[in-house]
């Protein structure tokens, strides 16, 4: 078995120079960076109260087959006598619709808001995680390597965030669907189908850059330190130094970065269908919903403030939550 | 100093030579048929798709008509529509079948409307955002700064769009307590130019002028804490002179940074506000040409913003330079 070797370094596997100390039961002990904020979030109420909102609504869409059932409804269901000639709902809400009904197609209100929940939170999290991983990844190879590799993917970093993302997102819409045949010839399903991938990936291509500009700045310093340097001398592979070493240590600027994500992707997710961009009939989503309900604001109300006040209650408690997370990894605010 | 500004320009330039190259295969590339594509799928005549074709000399390599666009920006070129030869003069970014005009004639028309909407709102969100946060700074820590702050941070995590769309809905339709959302020519009426941008102006300076508040209370604060305020008080002059003319002026570097970039952002991503407002700015033409697949437009659309974003980074890193002369060194 040659030095260098992966087989090598089993052993400092186990024992990497940054980890903490190893534990003996009972005995006082220092705790992880990552410990002290968990303990600090945990006493912060707002955080706690925030927690749970976030909880409950990915509990609604995770159970929405189930909470529509209950309510003995479905989504796709056309109910034109619950509207009068004028598309109005004839009743508010009632025992067999909750929220009462849309205007002119009569579908259910409850239905179509629980339902809508599960796009934004899919969307939000799958664009989070490919925009962090392509983050870290990116600004782990600049930082670390240096020389060429870093100029080109410093270079990326500036070219994407010097892009308006807004009307790329608006662009690539049109583009998406003339390869998949044209928007005359897809159906209304294929289309809302492709708008969806059209967001993770517009999402996640503008997404990436600003953490990757992050993690490069922190492995920079971070590769100059002794354990770093330790690691190298005895033969640790790079890719080895990159993920066992380094990455643990940039697990605060990783956790900041997803958590304002969030908040933001759901944002941008129903924003762009409200302007029509994101998302289309038939997948139901809050943004779309309140770029129709706009037309009935008057007379029905129920109909824009449902998805209005879904959007709004679960970025603020993603956003909150965030800025707690901020303040409990944050070495300058530690107590 | 003179290096840094090259290696900024270069770096620059090289953005923008990207961005080009970039939307070109976004539009002519990627799509398996380009004429199809620009002429969209409803009212599409046979003869308007060869026409297309023919004007884009689209069965020529993909060099050739990435050189013949590129010419088209800076030398001009013509289309033939109809029998009829139109002029499409420089900077020519493309040609709009669906409308029958040139892009860039286009873009100007609606230019006006999204300038006078980001001027406004400049004005308005400098102003507010840092009267409030110096404010806050010099009362640091006291029941009104905390209050302010916090409400500050919720106000600026409520989607946008939402605050817009529900001031507008209820506080310029339903009870009209606000101008309602419009654009009419500053040279047609003054008056009415006003009153109708007056509500945009007004939600989007107050909205963002939350981050204004925040970052400049954050930089006031540091500055606060300087040795040389600490004698200018020692000196005997007034609080209000330490303030505003001592610390403010080095507390706003970082702000006019941010502002400058934002406000570049804005001429791109005003989207939101001319759509809720109902202003036929560039935000709206992009959506418009959506609905109607009309292509060049949005891709003119697109690059403008991309140069105008670049062009303004360009100029707050070199004006932050001249500032600050540590940013040279990096």
């Amino acid at each position: 078995m040659s030095i260098g070797s992966p087989d090598s370094t089993v052993g400092i596997e186990d024992h990497p120079a940054s980890a903490e100390p190893e534990r003996a039961k009972g005995v006082a002990h220092g705790k992880s960076p990552t410990r002290i904020a968990m303990d600090r979030l945990r006493k912060d109420k707002v955080a706690i109260v925030c927690a749970t909102i976030v909880v409950l609504f990915i509990l609604v869409a995770v159970f929405a087959p189930l909470l529509v059932k209950l309510e003995g409804a479905d989504i796709g269901t056309f109910n034109p006598d619950l509207v009068d000639a004028y598309g109005f709902p004839v009743n508010g809400p009632t025992p067999a619709h909750w929220f009462g009904v849309e205007p002119k197609t009569g579908r259910d209100n409850f239905a179509r808001w629980v339902y809508g929940a599960r796009p934004s939170l899919i969307i939000a999290f799958i664009a989070t995680v490919s925009g962090t991983v392509i983050g870290v990844v990116m600004g782990l190879l600049a930082g670390f390597l240096g020389g060429w590799v870093d100029r080109i993917i410093s270079w990326v970093i500036d070219f994407v965030l010097s892009l308006p993302y807004l009307l790329f997102a608006i662009a690539m819409v049109p583009i998406v669907e003339q390869l998949r045949g044209g928007s005359f010839n897809l159906t209304p399903a294929e289309q809302a189908q492709i708008r969806f991938f059209v967001l993770i990936f517009v999402l996640s291509f503008f997404g990436w850059a600003g953490l990757a500009r992050i993690i490069r700045g922190e492995v920079l310093s971070l590769r100059e330190r002794e354990f770093v340097l330790a690691a190298k001398a005895i033969g640790v592979p790079t890719r080895q130094v990159l993920f066992k070493e380094l990455l643990p240590n940039l697990v605060a600027p990783i956790v900041i970065s997803a958590s304002l994500a969030l908040p933001a992707y759901v944002t941008a997710e129903a924003g762009l269908s409200f302007l029509g961009v994101g998302l289309i009939e038939p997948v139901p989503s809050w943004g779309q919903t309140i770029a129709t309900a706009t037309n009935w604001f008057k007379a029905d109300p129920i109909y824009l403030w449902l998805p209005v006040l879904g959007i709004t209650i679960l970025v603020l408690a993603l956003a909150l939550l965030g800025d707690a997370v901020r303040d409990a990894f944050d070495p300058k605010t530690r107590r | 100093m003179l290096y840094f500004v090259a290696r900024r320009l270069v770096s620059a330039l090289s953005v923008v030579l990207v961005t080009l190259i970039a939307t070109f295969a976004l539009f002519f590339i990627a799509p398996t048929d380009p004429a199809a594509a620009i002429c969209g799928d409803r009212n599409c005549t046979q003869e308007r798709y060869n026409e297309i074709k023919k004007n884009l000399n689209l069965d020529q390599p993909k060099v050739q008509q990435f050189a013949e666009y590129t010419a088209g920006i800076f030398a001009g070129r013509t289309f033939e529509t109809s029998g009829v030869i139109q002029d499409c003069n420089a900077p020519c970014l493309g040609y709009s079948f669906k409308n029958d005009r040139p892009v860039t004639q286009m873009i100007k028309d609606r230019l006006p409307v999204t300038v006078s909407l980001v001027a406004g709102y400049a004005v308005l969100v400098l102003t507010i955002g840092v009267f409030v946060g110096s404010m806050a700074a010099k009362r640091r820590g006291t029941l009104g700064d905390r209050a302010l702050m916090s409400s500050t941070l919720i106000l600026s995590s409520v989607p946008y769009y939402i605050v817009a769309l529900m001031i507008s809905l209820y506080f310029t339709i339903l009870y009209p307590i606000l101008p309602r959302g419009g654009y009419t020519p500053l040279t047609d009426n003054a008056g009415k130019w006003f009153a109708g941008l007056l509500t945009p102006w007004l939600v989007l300076g107050i909205y963002n002028c939350t981050a204004y508040a925040r970052y400049s209370r954050g930089s006031m604060v540091e500055t606060l804490s300087e040795d040389y305020i600490r004698t200018a008080r020692a000196k005997g002059l007034s609080d209000r002179k330490v303030t505003y003319k001592h610390a403010l002026r080095s507390g706003m570097i970082p702000v006019i940074t941010i502002f400058g970039l934002d406000v570049a952002g804005s001429l791109a991503g005003a989207i939101f506000t001319e759509r809720i407002f109902d202003l036929p700015g560039l935000g709206n033409l992009v959506l418009q040409s959506l609905e109607t697949y009309d292509l060049p437009v949005i891709m003119g659309t697109v690059l403008v913003a991309s140069v105008v974003l670049v062009a303004m980074n360009f100029i707050v890193d070199v004006a932050y330079s001249l500032i600050d002369p540590r940013v040279r060194l990096s």
